[in-house]
């Protein structure tokens, strides 16, 4: 017997650990290449094609390969700076941009690459605005495009328009993108998505279904070389197996989880940094005003004051979350800060709630019923911390939790009560008319999109009318006054506040994490890329 | 001279009896293919809006979704999913755009090669620990076998690939801990592989290990083996011709039931470890209401379920002659 195990089992341990030893060898690689690796919280990408890119990880690689004709200053969506435009001038309804003059498109799949001219931008804005081949084709509605010469191109717009909301529609951001006219015709739109071409400071070189995409420098980059020469996109739906990769060194920028304990945890280990930064997205609830007793201003009010902000916002963390008072975000033209929302702010005051519940006809509360919910930690932290809080009320909120996807479609059919939604909307106008515009009513607007709580096509207050805010809407959206322009979206909120359609709960801001030799070459602040933008400055 | 004929009856017999199970396994596939096809689409999700995220306008939604075929009447893309497969064409993901077959052509080597260590692993360290420990009963050597044995058994596969990632990746700094290494450069793809390939290999190792020993223990009383030892053959032949031989069947069998299990494993694993494979691009379908992308991954996974029945039923032959292949 002894014999049998004498040979047989140290026969087999000798070759498993050649094999390990084989499998030992470092591979030196080489230190000359600077090489940025950064993991996403996804299982794949969805698509490159910049006018569909929507999820994080595909808006990271679409800001490394294109650019727009003017661009948000890296790390601050305050200020507007040019981009592929050099210059422009306004006059009414229409803009002429002067193009960069030398701006290279990268080579695709053995064409060099050539430069870019008003025929590309024109097509570029074109393909935006056809619904059939973006996802951002609302935004350029009865906007036409034209090339007057070789370098500058005309946009005409329907109505004048502020800086402020044209400038997102033509910026590094969404279908502002500039794609390369010959590249998505020879590769079709299908290709294009798993191999864009732009002018960006890296190219798209490969992409690893469900594993990764590789981009490399533009040395033809017009701001300049950039110091990476390469970007490794990891797809890496774990935060644990994101977590490892950072402390082996293997990667050097990860997606956080936006969870206070996380951050914590992350801050604690030597050789990280996190960063957390806005403009963050908006975590509102939204009363549907058709369900009973939703319908009754009472019973809102009664909610409001039965909800603290401060609990939810100490609840998710103070590195995560950032107190929000109004429908739009102060950190965009048009919004409110917490303080000067004033007595809208409906702070907590149970006793007021109670005494409101009882001359709605509700004095022990009651049972809103079903709340579908998504699985997603942003959602359901908060959601369940509601659900508490709601219950001191004596209101009994019962969470159906499903997928992501599948609460998207649920509540765009109408099955809630009450919706908690998360989003970020690049201006003030976006917020006001995709949530509170009547055509935004969800399944019954004329352009059914995220307006939940109804309001603009129901009578919100109870005096037989129907309440709406579209006028100030649609008067601020033609305003070109920025001051009055802004005093009317403010105003737009107030009416929403007022009437009590939605209760926004705070700033939900974005977690990364990175090695500290990791440096983006810019302060980063805010960024509508939604990610820590790697650029031509960024070193390692 | 007659031993020839009998084999070459047995092996005819054995490519019939595949033959046979390989086309009763063709309705058993299109059950699964369509059990998939409507358990997708029943689930609530619109890939077009899973795609365009919620910015996107309500026209751009519509159009896509007539564009991703997803308004035709259901029959109708069962039709097309059915007749596409048949003819060897997997389809496009509905979310990428990209071929399915070479999304698959990239995954497939990865769960191939992660799923196979952890079966040759966990057979070349069980099939021995099982005999050891079988022919050292109720001795220390037994005990500690058997508690690994329940460890392993009882051991979640992600939290046994977390803990080799803190001791083998984050502090000894051995091997790495994210992806699956290039195909082509064998010093990397094995780097790789050691860990993934370790966390299945050592849950399939507990398996076989049990299995191995109560086998063993099943044959070690059987008068063969008494009367093999009192002709006084050496030890190491009577392990290996009269007890190992005897136990095989039970062991095969129970790696071939482990090794489906341990493709199902391998996808925590590659979910763990951030691998390229099957695993990771189901769950990713999944969660992007990828149809198609779906559908053809689990036709690839109940195909794979098949062979392997296959294939250890077809061993059972091999090792032990008596089987008939009815």
């Amino acid at each position: 017997m002894r014999e049998f195990f004498g040979s047989s089992l140290v026969k087999v341990g000798l070759g498993v650990l050649v094999l390990i030893g084989t499998a030992l060898v470092p591979l030196v690689q080489s230190q000359q290449e600077q090489v940025l690796t950064i993991a996403f919280d996804a299982a794949d990408l969805k698509t490159l094609d910049p006018h569909f890119a929507s999820a994080t990880m595909d808006r990271a690689v679409v800001d490394m390969v294109f650019n727009g004709l003017v661009r948000y200053k890296p790390g601050d969506i305050t200020v507007f700076e040019p981009d592929l435009a050099q210059s422009w001038q306004v006059n009414g309804n229409v803009w002429t941009f002067n193009l960069r003059r030398g701006v290279m498109c990268h080579p695709w799949g053995g064409n060099p690459g050539y430069e870019l001219t008003s025929e590309d931008v024109v097509y570029s804005l074109t393909k935006a605005a056809d619904a059939a081949r973006s996802a951002y084709s609302g935004e350029y509605t009865g906007m036409t495009f034209e090339a007057v010469d070789k370098y500058t191109v005309r946009i005409t717009l329907p109505t004048a328009l502020s800086e402020v909301l044209f400038f997102p529609k033509i910026a590094d951001y969404a279908g502002g993108f500039i794609v390369c006219k010959k590249a998505v015709e020879d590769l079709g739109d299908d290709a294009f998505k798993t191999n864009p071409v732009g002018t960006g400071p890296f190219m798209f070189q490969s992409y690893s279904p469900m594993e990764k995409v590789v981009l490399v420098k533009n040395p033809n980059y017009f701001r300049g070389a950039p110091k990476l020469d390469k970007v490794v996109v990891r797809y890496m739906s774990d935060v644990t197996a994101r977590e490892s990769g950072l402390e082996t060194g293997e990667l050097d920028v990860i997606e956080g989880r936006p969870e206070q304990p996380w951050v914590e945890k992350m801050q604690a280990k030597p050789g990280t940094v996190v960063d957390t930064f806005g403009p963050g997205e908006t975590v509102v609830i939204h009363w549907n005003m058709t369900k009973k007793p939703f319908d009754d201003i009472r019973v809102r009010w009664a909610l409001d004051f039965c909800l603290s902000r401060e609990e939810l916002v100490a609840a998710i963390g103070p590195a995560i979350a950032e107190p929000l008072c109004a429908p739009v975000p102060p950190v965009l033209a048009g919004g409110i800060s917490c303080t000067d929302v004033g007595v809208l702010r409906y702070d907590q005051n149970i006793e007021t709630a109670m005494a409101l519940l009882a001359e709605a006809g509700y004095p022990n509360g009651f049972d809103a019923g079903e709340v579908v919910t998504s699985e997603r930690a942003e959602y359901l932290i908060p959601m369940q911390n509601i659900q508490a809080q709601l219950a001191e009320c004596g209101v009994k909120v019962t969470l159906k939790v499903v997928d992501h996807s599948s609460m998207h479609t649920l509540i765009r059919q109408d099955v809630n009560p009450m919706v908690l939604y998360v989003a970020w909307r690049p201006n003030a106008d976006a917020f006001l008319t995709r949530f509170y515009h009547s055509a935004s009513i969800v399944v019954t607007g004329a352009k059914p999109d995220t307006n939940f709580s109804h309001i603009g096509g129901v009578d919100a207050d109870g005096d037989g009318s129907i309440d709406s805010i579209d006028s100030l809407i649609e008067t601020a959206r033609s305003e070109l006054i920025p001051g009055k322009q802004i005093w009317l979206w403010q105003k737009a909120q107030i009416e929403i506040m007022g009437l009590n359609a939605a209760y926004p709960f705070y700033i939900k801001k974005f977690v990364f994490a990175r090695k500290p030799n990791v440096n983006y070459g810019y302060t980063l602040i805010s960024t509508l890329a939604l990610y820590p933008p790697i650029n031509e400055l960024t070193s390692k | 001279m007659a031993p020839a004929p009998q084999l070459r009856y047995h092996s005819d017999e054995m490519i019939g009896y595949a033959i046979r199970r390989i086309l009763i396994s063709i309705p058993i596939l299109l059950a699964v293919l369509t059990i998939v096809f409507l358990l997708a689409r029943v689930a609530p999700g619109d890939p077009a809006q899973a795609i365009l995220g919620d910015y996107a306008s309500k026209e751009a939604v519509q159009a896509l979704r007539e564009r991703m075929g997803l308004n035709r009447p259901l029959w109708q893309q069962y039709l097309d999913f059915i007749v596409g497969l048949a003819r060897g064409n997997l389809g496009k993901s509905m979310i990428t755009g990209f071929p399915v077959a070479r999304q698959v052509a990239y995954a497939l080597p990865y769960t191939i090669e992660l799923t196979l260590s952890g079966i040759i692993f966990g057979a070349v360290f069980g099939i021995p620990l099982g005999i050891y420990t079988a022919l050292r009963r109720n001795r220390l050597p037994d005990y500690l076998g058997r508690i690994f044995s329940l460890a392993g058994l009882s051991f979640p596969t992600f939290y046994l690939g977390i803990l080799l990632i803190l001791a083998f990746a984050v502090w000894l700094k051995l091997f790495p801990a994210v992806g699956g290494g290039d195909l082509h450069n064998l010093g990397d793809n094995l780097r790789h592989l050691v860990l993934p390939g370790l966390t299945l290999g050592l849950i399939m190792t507990a398996y076989v290990t049990r299995m191995s020993r109560s086998s063993i223990l099943n044959v070690l009383n059987e008068d063969y083996v008494r009367t093999a030892r009192s002709k006084g053959l050496r030890e190491r032949i009577v392990i290996y011709k009269h007890i190992l031989k005897n136990a095989l069947i039970p062991i095969i069998s129970i790696i071939g039931v482990y090794s489906i299990v341990l493709i199902g494993g391998s996808l925590l694993v590659e979910i763990v470890f951030s691998r390229p494979g099957l695993g990771k691009m189901m769950v990713g379908a999944m969660l992007q209401r990828d149809y198609i992308t779906l559908q053809s991954v689990m036709v690839i996974y109940a195909g794979f379920v098949v062979l392997i029945n296959l294939l250890t039923d077809l061993a059972y032959g091999l090792v032990d002659p008596r089987i008939k292949y009815d």
